[in-house]
């Protein structure tokens, strides 16, 4: 069955405080409208890095987040975002949160008579920070050999982390997922070279990444370190930078 | 369908390529890969890049597309077209529709691409023959002839 035709399913907007995104939004459509705002950057960060122009004029958000792929590069960025997710059937609506709707891998929360109408997150404030980070052979048309999606946000003087969301791919035979324990050690914390470090080596002592013909667990246990290091030094920098 | 409208009935598992071959007998629409991969089926759809071979051709409907065929012809080709041969920037050519369509649906949107811009353009569309710099020059030589042209 081809939903495409429902274009009250395509939008992009701001309401409530939140960001509301329709299923059927294509890729390409969402580039030309995010703006330069930290989660306008952030999804511009995993769009451009997104198969190629021409997979974009088709690929919709709500078939990548349905596809419920281990080596899916948008749904960690929207687990750092807190994103949750509408479904609709005949006998309503449902809402839950993005990473409960993702069961396991290929596998989500909607009903045989279901389909998902949109992703929305609350819209960050000005002070956040976000950096997404996507390891593969070529920029462009490849799939992930591990990616690493970062949002931070501070106190109102810029100094201390308030939250702390990070989600990454190509975890053994999950879905993507947050690494909670590596959040809670930022939280209170300057984001400064002590702190990236010791986040840097947690993540290093929990993970258990997927092995195929690619690369190994072994490489993508050390390269996801070298990208979650990218990825605070680059909020570091966004956050000083403001 | 490049400027003309066409009433077909089709299969609801046919795809956009093979209507386009087949039945309209648009032959410079390729295949290459058939699974989205390689870009050789490009044809422009509203406005957007779209691999044919993604495309069934129900969602075709109402929609306006363009081919090779109805991009320029050997009297009057398009300036994309002029400069791929001015740089010799097709060897086997089987790309080449595929990379024409992709270098002016870049200019009609963006009359003065810079280089990053015509290879972020054209990255879905892969070439195994040239190494894409003789098609990136080109593509900007194009840009420019245009929109000196237009001023």
């Amino acid at each position: 069955m081809d939903l495409s035709g429902l274009s009250e399913l395509r939008y992009v907007k701001r309401e409530d405080g939140e960001i509301k995104i329709g299923a059927l939004t294509t890729i390409g459509d969402l580039e030309r409208q995010v703006d330069n705002s930290a989660w306008g950057r952030f999804l511009n960060d995993v769009i451009t890095k997104f198969g190629s122009p021409n997979i974009r004029s088709l690929a919709t958000i709500g078939g990548n987040i349905c596809a419920a792929s281990s080596s899916e590069d948008l749904i960690p960025v929207f687990l750092a975002l807190d994103a949750k997710v509408k479904t609709l059937r005949k006998s309503g609506t449902r809402e839950m949160p993005l990473q409960e709707f993702l069961v396991a891998k290929r596998k989500t929360a909607l009903h045989a008579d279901e389909i998902l109408v949109e992703v929305s997150f609350p819209e960050p404030s000005a002070r956040a920070a976000c950096s997404f980070q996507k390891l593969g052979m070529r920029n462009i048309l490849i799939i992930a050999l591990v990616s690493v999606a970062v949002f931070l946000d501070t106190d109102d003087s810029r100094s201390n982390i308030t939250q702390a969301r990070i989600a990454l791919n190509r975890l053994k035979g999950k879905i993507p997922q947050r690494v909670k324990s590596v959040e809670k050690g930022l939280l209170d914390k300057r984001l400064d070279e002590h702190a990236i470090k010791s986040a840097v080596e947690r993540l290093g002592e929990e993970l258990t990444l997927t092995s195929d013909f690619r690369a190994s667990s072994e490489y993508r246990c050390e390269a996801v370190k070298v990208l979650l290091r990218r990825a605070l030094v680059d909020c570091q920098q966004n956050i000083l930078k403001k | 369908m490049n400027g003309k409208d066409h009433a077909l009935v089709v299969e609801s598992t046919e795809r956009l390529l093979d209507v386009l071959r087949d039945r309209l007998d648009l032959k410079g629409v390729k295949e290459g890969c058939g699974t989205g991969d390689c870009g050789t089926c490009t044809v422009i759809m509203d406005g957007r890049l779209v691999n044919s071979c993604l495309v069934l051709a129900v969602q075709a409907r109402d929609k306006k597309i363009t081919t090779i065929e109805g991009v320029g012809t050997r009297e009057k080709l398009h300036p994309v077209q002029k400069a791929l041969m001015k740089y010799g920037a097709a060897q086997c050519g089987f790309c080449t529709p595929a990379m024409v369509l992709a270098g002016k649906n870049l200019v009609d949107h963006n009359p003065s691409p810079s280089k990053e811009e015509i290879k972020e353009a054209i990255s879905g569309v892969l070439c195994r023959c040239t190494g894409y710099y003789k098609i990136i020059d080109a593509i900007h030589d194009a840009a420019k002839e245009i929109s000196e042209v237009r001023s």
